[in-house]
């Protein structure tokens, strides 16, 4: 929504706050470990997320796990949601 | 809409919607009975490769399909595009059918590779270079 301060947003209950997204992907992926930035707007965002749950998954299956999480919210009230995956193993190599 | 690469595909190109799809309204669920599923079906059966994107590869409307276009044109491959805008009904149905909430898509020989953010990573690694021979 451009142009609308984000407090507004955020009072309304419309779109969930960084923090919001990072808690609701943790708790639905056992032992993900999920880094949200607020990157504009108030309703774009970017998430690295690593999980040992992700193993042996493809690409697309790690991020739908990510977006089951979020449900609805995505492509919705979270407009943009830049996504990385990765395991804990695949941290080391850059 | 003229971009050499730019294959419209009839069904779901630039046609708003006949009635006044205020809200987008109930879609049947299912392709036998819903022309705007069988069109994206076979929209994905017929091109290897084919963006389902916001706005044209000439004119994109959003940063992530953009990016998307800008890939594939950078490893010159042919592909067809379908701009979701003008239609709601077309990315309701796009996302139901590949379980995909976002745009853009790319899908490659009729299977979803990913949205603006795996096909960076694709792009980056080499492999959206293989996956597209």
């Amino acid at each position: 929504v451009p142009g609308r301060p984000r407090a507004i947003l955020y009072a309304r209950g419309i779109v969930p706050s960084a923090v919001e997204i990072k808690q609701r992907i943790e708790a639905a992926i056992p032992g993900a470990e999920a880094d949200v930035q607020d990157t504009g707007g108030g309703d774009h965002f970017s998430a690295t997320v690593t999980a040992g749950t992700f193993a042996g998954l493809s690409r697309i299956e790690q991020h739908r796990l990510v977006y089951d999480a979020l449900g609805a919210d995505v492509g919705a009230a979270i407009h943009a949601l830049a996504l990385k995956t990765q395991t804990p193993a695949a941290i080391q190599t850059p | 809409m003229s971009a050499s690469q730019f294959d419209p595909i009839p069904m779901l190109s630039s046609e708003p919607p006949p009635a006044p799809a205020a809200a987008p309204s109930a879609a049947a669920p299912d392709g036998e009975s819903n022309p705007i599923r069988a069109a994206i079906v076979e929209a994905i059966e017929e091109h290897k490769v084919i963006l389902f994107m916001k706005g044209t590869p000439d004119a994109p409307a959003c940063g992530f399909s953009a990016r998307t276009v800008g890939m594939l044109q950078e490893l010159e491959v042919p592909f067809a595009a379908v701009d979701i805008l003008p239609d709601p009904r077309v990315r309701q149905e796009l996302s139901a059918l590949s379980n995909w909430p976002t745009i853009p898509q790319l899908f490659v020989d009729g299977e979803l590779i990913g949205g603006c953010d795996i096909v960076t990573e694709m792009y980056e690694s080499g492999e959206l270079a293989q996956a597209l021979l």
